[in-house]
């Protein structure tokens, strides 16, 4: 039985097609901002609605300036 | 002494100009000689408009008729290059191949040509607003300074009397940061109070607009030009306009003053921090009351910050970025653009959330008072090139340290003015911010003029 191979978790799941090195100068840079993004990972925030919110109304609303 | 006519603010301008004592042709000339001679030391401006003179030329006539369109009638200024014009060219700062914006008005651009500005050129912008250098451009105060970012043009600009005030954007700190570095005023109104129509976008729900000019009553004249409803905004808010100007002048005895001590206080370079404390003494000293509090939740704004800042952006820039554009930006914005691939929508999603409970952190703590005052930035103007200042006895990345006081107004999209409440050691100036409620700019700007009024800090100007 042939096992089909994973996808690449960079290039084909987050779509970054980028040369080893320049990747790697990315992800160092990102390192430190992981850091702070790791707190948020860690929050519990389960019962809070996030700041982010449509409007149906809004494409009825545009007028001209 | 008197100052010279580039020199002085719009309040001193304009009643000349409407009593036709003073000629908008003149002043206009006195900015663009100003700009011949200094602006080869500050690089401020990437353009001029080529009709600046026309345009004084036809605001002089339409004052003689009597047909004053108010006060910034006749007033030069400059505008950021992430505002689109109909009559200049907009680069965003960047310099790729490919990359081209239409010519029209910004909404805002409008609205000050309705009012009869004179707009004499497009200043230079940090490349797409996602930067705090703004190279080349330098500080007037000391040119081998940065002017600070993203609107350093705009503030190096005023700092310099090259124009009488500039429009800035402000993401995550982009006017009022570079208002600090330069010595001048910057306010960011209330994230819906002034239309983003037609600036270059850099993270939508962040993105703000706003004025840097050299004095607090400066910055209420534009506010009554910039302010309002506009439908083409999606963030744009009908909320009613005061007459920001009257409100300047009322006392604020009375008025609570708070003091956000966590956070804002925990990390500043000495002169810093001694200036905020004697400017929030100054403000007691005339009847407000001082209320200390603390936010514990604003440890989790800079990965808030971050993630919505990187995601946004980087959406903007997706079709640049599969298209291989992104290889000619700068290397430090191509970098920034290229990580925001790494955050997540669950990221995203818990950064907004961490928003929401920040806005509601500092609803409670403005039931409490009325205005939130502190330093703008920890540190003042660093050094062309370098990437690290010294804040106690170790070095801090400019870039993590620049927006730590800035932001938390970005993420709660509340309105936030810096002014200049002093000098450091080394001659660079230092800025004191002060925020207030939702669409309550008049507050924040009366609190603000109460201490410009009572300092010489807008009577000094930068030697070059």
């Amino acid at each position: 039985m042939s096992e089909t191979p994973l996808p690449d978790p960079v290039r084909d799941v987050l779509g970054i097609d980028l040369p080893p090195e320049r990747l790697a100068e990315n992800l160092a840079a990102f390192a430190r901002i992981l850091e702070e993004i790791e707190k948020l990972r860690a929050l519990d925030l389960t019962d809070i609605h996030p700041s982010v919110v449509f409007d149906p109304t809004a494409p009825y609303r545009r007028e001209a300036r | 002494m008197s100052r010279p006519l580039w020199g002085e603010p719009i309040e001193t301008l304009e009643p000349r100009l409407r009593a036709k004592a003073l000629s908008p042709v003149d002043l206009t000339r006195a900015c663009l000689d100003r700009i011949a001679a200094v602006d080869g030391r500050l690089l401020s401006f990437i353009c001029l408009a080529p009709d600046a003179l026309e345009q004084a030329r036809r605001a002089e006539a339409e004052i003689a008729r009597g047909d004053w369109k108010g006060p910034l009638h006749g007033i030069p200024l400059g505008i950021k290059d992430n505002y689109l014009t109909a009559d200049m060219p907009t680069t965003a700062g960047t310099a790729a191949p490919g990359i081209a914006f239409p010519r029209r008005d910004a909404a805002a651009v409008a609205r000050l040509r309705r009012a009869g500005a004179v707009l004499i050129g497009k200043t230079r912008t940090h490349e797409f607003a996602w930067g705090n250098v703004t190279p080349p451009v330098r500080n007037p105060w000391a040119l081998d300074r940065v002017p600070s970012g993203s609107s350093g043009g705009s503030g190096a600009a005023v700092a310099a009397g090259l124009c009488a005030a500039a429009m800035g954007s402000d993401t995550g700190g982009s006017i009022r940061m570079p208002a600090a570095a330069c010595g001048v005023v910057g306010l960011k109104a209330t994230f819906g109070r002034v239309s983003r129509d037609g600036i270059v976008p850099h993270s939508w729900s962040l993105d703000h607009a706003g004025p840097l000019t050299r004095t607090v009553g400066d910055a209420a004249l534009m506010m009554a030009a910039l302010a309002g409803y506009d439908p083409t905004d999606p963030a744009s808010r009908d909320e009613p306009v005061p007459d920001y100007a009257a409100a300047l002048d009322r006392p604020i005895a009375g008025l609570r003053l708070g003091v956000c001590r966590n956070h804002f206080f925990e990390d500043n370079q000495e002169d810093v921090e001694r200036a905020a404390e004697a400017a929030i003494r100054d403000l007691a000293g005339q009847g407000a009351t001082v209320v200390d509090f603390t936010i514990p939740n604003l440890a989790y704004g800079l990965a808030a910050i971050f993630a919505i800042e990187l995601a946004s952006s980087t959406a903007y820039h997706d079709v640049s970025l599969r298209a291989g554009r992104v290889r000619d930006y700068t290397p430090d914005v191509r970098q920034l653009v290229e990580i925001g691939r790494f955050v997540t929508g669950p990221d995203y999603l818990k950064a907004e959330q961490v928003r929401a409970v920040l806005m509601e952190d500092f609803r409670r703590a403005l039931d409490r008072v009325d205005v939130i005052v502190g330093p703008t930035t920890p540190i003042t103007a660093w050094k062309v090139g370098e990437w690290t200042a010294r804040i106690g006895d170790r070095d801090e990345s400019v870039l993590a340290a620049s927006w730590r006081f800035t932001f938390p107004y970005n993420l709660t999209g509340l309105p936030a003015i810096s002014i200049p409440c002093g000098f450091d050691r080394e001659g660079l100036p230092i800025g004191l911010q002060i925020a207030g409620r939702p669409f309550d700019e008049a507050t924040v700007l009366r609190v603000a003029h109460a201490y410009e009024r009572t300092h010489e800090w807008k009577e000094r100007a930068p030697a070059l």
